[in-house]
């Protein structure tokens, strides 16, 4: 009940930060220059056709006019209509955001675990070679280009070992994969296609690998750093003073202190994988949301850009929100009142 | 203890060095091959590695070694102007606002919360986007972005100065406000500054490299690491390494000396500290 | 056989450049059922003893000699040995229970952990030892607090637990770390009392470690003194307390503050650090009686009597009377001037209230404080923590503003002047501040901290460097210092550059908020020193702040005692500290632990903790006094004078107070 009741509070205070970016991202898109109506009929439509397309999506109006119709369409749920492809944005953004979700989800919980159990590995051997080894892996995986290194892995595992997939589609079209939620994986599993989920699975390895080694570096070195910050705590020197050992130690006096400031950072690296996967669904023609953000953004498809910019937002203050109910959770000293 | 320094050191001697020895080569490109980087060979193009061709040349004909070196010039450059203008422009700001507080505080606060509620990818990307590219644009786009980041980090700094002891010290002395925040809060502020802003300059490279790769950086010709594997992207399914292995390779090399450098200095800051 | 027996002990730790030698030689044992005390200054070896007896070295140590625990050799046993040895053989309570119970596990939890691991008791059967445990330190409701985190306890508490975390496995040698650090006074005696309990009735062997020779005196039957690392005197805590014969010893002692005035003597220099064990006596540098002899070799510890043992070629005889400088010389001096005095600071019925945070209820810290300080007068404030006693000096400097009442500084009312003009009236009054280092700002050198009066007075740069150099000399500082910083200084030499900075602009007023109580006992006394000095100066008034009355009384006019923002009393030094009339006051007192004979006198014995006691109308102790009546409840007593002495008292019943007294 109080878990609920700090929900709906947080929520509501998210609704000034949302209300400033749709209004932010409603404004600059129109202030800055570039005109969607242009990219759209290229350089030959005369002035009539431009006037003609421009009363079509309502850029006719005055921009508050403009700007009240849009916000009269998101209490409804009604985000507008691309530009370049006529159909209504809602649509479109539904079956896009599931395959970048599977993506970064998985990606996400794979690097906590190998990060987890790495980083406290890692702290107990603190200035001997195993761990000096996993700093620096550590740091090679903070520098790597994320877009570079899928390319090195298509080219590994696909053009010279062949036992990747192309880097294109996300599904073998030929599985019959009914669409229901965009994330091929779960569609697979709730519909019971066995061929479907092998193949999505193969699609998905080398990506959710990539997007897997860039993130895990951040939160590797996090674990670390407060795994190692507990065991000189006097705490844990009193738990061993006083003759504690084996499992009981590990999982009552070091884990849980250890991972109390791991889902805030969590949160942070969310964020930064949504902006991996833009390149990553790049280089892997995945067709996510990154993709569509992407594209939107380069021909000035305003509904669009404003979908996802308010949906990022939207994301990244939940993503923070859950963050802060796990923290809470694994930390009794914050109080979620 | 002596261990963990040890350590630090040799980080930052290895991240030094790498650095070092990428400026050198991208100073001294014109002595280390003999194609211009913008130079075409009509006669080979995607030619392999070996021969006239060092490491090959790409779907255009150009040199990718010459490229690769010319290309460190722009990457370094545009990275380390960008960041020091984050830092000095975050900074100050954060310092004035953690210092006096009241609604100066309050509006800088907003709008980096507005700021922070994106990734700092994506809100590069929409940026470059929306202003278009060319070098200049990305030295201001990256700034801006990386700017809110100082400005919280210094406020949090100088607000938790603001209490200390020393600072109590000073006041009782007489020192006037503008004394103490110029002779006392600034130089203790900055300390965290210098930790972040070497591995800053390895994100701002990223950052770069990766509007680059989208075709939201340097415009086509130019010499540039993402722009050079995002030509590359084709041969690498068809089995050519060459022409994108190579300019990653050095991207890779670069930010993890500045990784290295930030790393190191770090680990010497926690030393000391215990 | 022996419980404990530490044999020719020495730790070796491996530092950046260089090795420490932490402990060389180190003899000493412990009986079941008697109490042995481990004393010296921080550096000394304390807690390094402590970590060899549960085999718990710091990394990169390195261990020789023998720690025999009933027979066995704790320095060689293999992990499983010394697990079950941890806990159950030896278990050691930590100096700072808070920061040693872990925060993200409930409090029984940790004690169920410790009994299921060392009594291979089950779940159910632990939960309820561990209700037991609880109920037998002293803590109320112990089922409910079982599941209680550490954070939710007060600092008294937190003890209570970390006690029965150390006791629950009923092991037969309790080590206690400075078990008492931080708490007040009331809390202080009933803790140690528990340790000797512990040697008295369950039998077990205690070492107890401290700082605090009074302490020690109070429960310990035999008492082992460290220096750099080596045991320089060990024996009966009757002698070596009363009659010590190692010149160390008696320099500790020397520079122990008394209740009942005894003067401080100093002993100068410091404790080295040593790199390698010592080949000469490690105290010959600082050691009045030092010959040839203590520099070319290292004194054996030799027998006095049985049981009594000295490592030094001179043993000294004498009764430890002071030789020093009584500082309350001075106040005949200061009082016999004829004209009476000029006020330097006035405080006019000062309230605080600090803003809660996110528009919270406030703290509100003083409730009407009025206070005048003469020149060439030194006024005592104590109090124990959190009754107001920081926020007082913060006032008087201008540093925090009263919601309402004034400050008037030289004359003026710092309300009624602003920006520059404000700057320079507060400076008239300094601050010497609680942390030396921390009040140092750690990127200028010692020149800029205490040229910084001068330089916003707008004294130019050749004026300033003279008077900063004069300033460190007087601080009996090497001029090699001007060009340090703040982390390269001792305790003691940056609480000198404090105290230069705060006299290098000649202020009316210097308030030393508890400028000692983060320094050693031989560095304390030095400070003590050279603060008796600064008070001395008949143009200045000063006012001491400190927890610890003994401080206080070595050196103030007047006394001011704190309780809960409230002065309760004030008057003479000789008054107060002779026959305190509130029941604060003498409860403090009475509780305060000493190396003589302690407050001679009725005792008065607060009935309840400060943090368990409830906030109500009327006189703020209320709920802690023995003599509270109904009507105490009621309206808050006003400080008012009695019977025609030189003090005041707010309290209702102190007419009755002697008579009440009598009774008890």
């Amino acid at each position: 009940m109080r878990v609920l009741r700090f929900l709906l509070r947080r929520l509501l205070q998210l609704l000034p930060v949302l209300l400033g970016v749709v209004v932010l991202t409603f404004l600059l898109v129109r202030v800055l220059p570039g005109d969607p109506i242009r990219t759209i009929l290229g350089p030959n439509a005369t002035a009539e056709d431009a006037a003609a397309a421009r009363a079509r999506y309502g850029l006719d109006q005055p921009v508050w006019r403009q700007f009240l119709d849009y916000l009269g369409g998101l209490v409804t749920g009604d985000l507008g209509t691309s530009i370049q492809s006529g159909a209504p944005v809602a649509g479109e953004l539904a079956v896009r955001i599931g395959p970048t979700l599977e993506l970064v989800v998985i990606a996400l919980a794979l690097a906590l675990v190998v990060a987890t159990a790495l980083g406290i590995w890692s702290a107990r051997r603190a200035g001997r070679f195993g761990d000096h080894t996993v700093r620096i892996a550590a740091l090679v995986g903070n520098s790597l280009p994320e877009f570079w290194l899928g390319l090195v892995l298509v080219l590994l595992g696909y053009s010279v070992l062949g036992w990747a997939p192309a880097p294109s589609g996300r599904v073998d079209p030929d599985t019959d994969l009914s669409l229901l939620t965009g994330a091929d994986l779960l569609d697979a599993a709730l519909t019971g296609n066995g061929p479907a989920f092998v193949s999505a699975l193969h699609h998905l390895m080398l990506p959710v690998l990539t997007l897997a080694i860039v993130i895990v570096a951040p939160l590797l070195r996090s674990v670390r750093a407060s795994a190692l910050e507990v065991l000189a705590s006097e705490a844990y020197a009193a738990a061993e003073a006083h003759g504690l050992r084996g499992r009981l130690l590990l999982r009552g006096y070091l884990l849980r202190a250890t991972l109390v400031r791991l889902p805030a950072l969590a949160a942070l690296v969310f964020g930064f994988a949504i902006g991996s996967t833009v390149l990553i669904e790049y280089v892997f023609s995945w067709q996510g949301f990154g993709q569509w953000a992407l594209r939107g953004l380069l021909y000035r498809d305003y509904p669009v850009v404003q979908a996802s910019v308010l949906l990022i937002a939207l994301f990244y203050v939940v993503v923070f929100l859950i963050a802060d109910v796990v923290h809470a959770a694994l930390d009794p000293r914050v109080r979620i009142s | 203890m002596t261990k963990d320094l040890r350590f630090a050191s040799s980080l930052i001697v290895t991240g030094s060095v790498i650095l070092a020895v990428v400026v050198l080569a991208a100073l001294l490109a014109p002595l280390l091959t003999g194609w211009g980087p913008e130079e075409i060979d009509p006669a080979a193009p995607l030619a392999a590695p070996g021969g006239a061709h060092l490491l090959g040349t790409d779907l255009n004909g150009m040199d990718v070694w010459s490229r690769v070196l010319y290309a460190a010039r722009l990457d370094l450059g545009v990275a380390v102007v960008a960041v020091a203008l984050a830092v000095v422009a975050g900074s100050l700001l954060g310092l004035v606002a953690g210092y006096w507080g009241g609604w100066a505080d309050d509006v800088l606060m907003r709008v980096v919360d507005v700021f922070q509620a994106f990734p700092t990818f994506i809100l590069a990307l929409a940026v470059a986007a929306l202003f278009g590219g060319g070098t200049l644009n990305l030295v201001a786009v990256i700034a801006l972005v990386n700017a809110p980041a100082y400005a919280r980090l210094v406020r949090a700094e100088v607000r938790s100065i603001r209490e200390l002891p020393y600072i109590e010290a000073a006041r009782t002395s007489g020192a006037p406000p503008w004394g103490i925040l110029w002779r006392h809060v600034l130089p203790n502020s900055l300390t965290p500054v210098r930790v972040i802003a070497p591995l800053n300059c390895g994100w701002a490279m990223l950052t770069l490299a990766g509007l680059s790769f989208l075709g939201l950086g340097v415009p086509v010709p130019g010499a540039e690491w993402g722009a050079m594997i995002s030509l590359g992207t084709a041969d690498v399914v068809a089995g050519r390494w060459w022409t994108s292995v190579p300019p990653g390779l050095f991207l890779l090399v670069c930010v993890l000396g500045f990784s290295l450098l930030g790393e190191g200095l770090q680990e010497r800051a926690d030393a000391v500290r215990r | 056989m022996t419980l404990l027996s530490v044999e020719d002990l020495s730790v070796l730790i491996r530092r950046p450049g260089h090795e420490v030698a932490a402990l060389s030689g180190v003899h000493l044992h412990v009986e079941a059922g008697e109490v042995v005390g481990l004393v010296g200054e921080s550096g000394g070896g304390k807690s390094m003893v402590a970590r060899s007896v549960v085999g718990l070295l710091p990394a990169g140590a390195r261990a020789t000699g023998r720690v025999l625990f009933d027979g066995a050799d704790v320095l060689t046993m293999d992990p499983a040995a010394l697990q079950a040895h941890r806990g159950r053989g030896a278990a050691l309570c930590f100096q700072n229970p808070r920061g040693a119970l872990s925060p993200t596990r409930t409090v029984g939890a940790q004690l169920t952990d410790r009994l299921r691991t060392h009594r291979g008791m089950d779940r159910d059967r632990a939960r309820e030892v561990a209700a037991e445990l609880f109920e037998s330190v002293g803590i109320r409701s112990p089922r409910r607090r079982l599941d209680a985190y550490p954070h939710e306890l007060s600092g008294g508490m937190a003890q209570r637990v970390m006690i029965s975390l150390a006791t629950g496995c009923a092991p037969g040698l309790l080590i206690a770390d400075e078990p008492t650090t931080g708490l007040d006074v009331t809390l202080t005696g009933e803790i140690l009392n528990r340790f000797r309990a512990a040697a008295n009735t369950e039998g077990r062997g205690v070492l107890l470690i401290s700082h605090d020779l009074a302490s020690i005196a109070q429960v310990c039957d035999r008492v082992v003194v460290l220096y750099a690392g080596t045991v320089v005197e060990s024996g009966p805590a009757a002698q070596v307390l009363g009659e010590p014969a190692h010149p160390y010893t008696r320099a500790l002692l020397r520079s122990v503050p008394d209740l009942g005035g005894r003067p401080v003597t100093a002993t100068p220099g410091a404790m080295p650090l040593l790199r390698e064990p010592p080949a000469a006596c490690p105290f010959a540098p600082r050691c009045a009686h030092a010959t040839g002899e203590c520099a070319a070799g290292r004194p054996e510890p030799a027998a006095l009597a049985a049981d009594w043992t000295a490592a030094c070629f001179h043993p000294q005889t004498a009764p430890l009377a002071g030789t020093g400088t009584r500082i309350a010389e001075r106040r005949e001096r200061a009082s016999g001037g004829g004209a009476e005095p000029q006020v330097v600071a006035r405080v006019r019925d000062a309230h605080v209230v600090y803003r809660g945070r996110f528009g919270g209820a406030g703290h509100h810290a003083l409730r009407g404080v009025s206070l005048s300080v003469a020149a060439g007068e030194a006024v005592g404030v104590v109090g124990e923590s959190g009754c107001g006693k920081s926020t007082l000096a913060r006032l008087m400097l201008g540093l925090v503003a009263p919601a309402s009442g004034g400050v008037e500084l030289a004359g003026r009312p710092l309300a009624e002047v602003r920006g520059r003009e404000l700057r320079r009236l507060r400076t008239r009054a300094q601050l010497v501040f609680q942390d030396p280092i921390g009040s140092l700002s750690p990127r200028r050198t010692v020149a800029d901290a205490i040229a910084e009066p001068l330089r916003a007075a707008g004294v130019g740069p050749a004026e300033r460097a003279e008077r900063v150099a004069k300033a460190l000399d007087r601080m009996e500082l090497d001029r090699s210092m001007l060009t340090r910083r703040p982390h390269e200084l001792s305790g003691g030499q940056a609480q000198r550059v404090g105290i230069a900075r705060a006299l290098v602009g000649e202020p009316d007023l210097i308030v030393f908020d508890e400028p000692t109580s983060a320094l050693d006992v031989t560095v304390q006394a030095q400070i003590l020193e050279v603060i008796a000095g600064v008070a001395r100066d008949s143009a200045r008034g000063s006012v001491f702040i400190s927890h610890d009355l003994a401080t206080v009384r070595g050196f103030c006019d007047r006394v001011v005692v704190l309780y809960l923002g409230r002065i309760v009393e004030e008057g003479p030094v000789e008054q107060v500290f002779g026959d305190p009339r509130h029941p604060y006051t003498r409860a403090l007192l009475s509780g305060a632990p000493s190396l003589g004979d302690g407050f001679a006198g009725p005792r008065v014995e607060l009935t309840r903790d400060l943090e368990e006691a409830e906030a109500g109308g009327g006189c703020p102790l209320a709920p802690r006094c023995p003599f509270a009546t109904p009507e105490c409840r009621e309206g808050e007593p006003e400080l008012l004078a009695y019977g025609g002495m030189p003090g005041r008292v707010a309290c209702r019943r102190v007419d009755e107070i002697p008579a009440l007294l009598e009774r008890l």
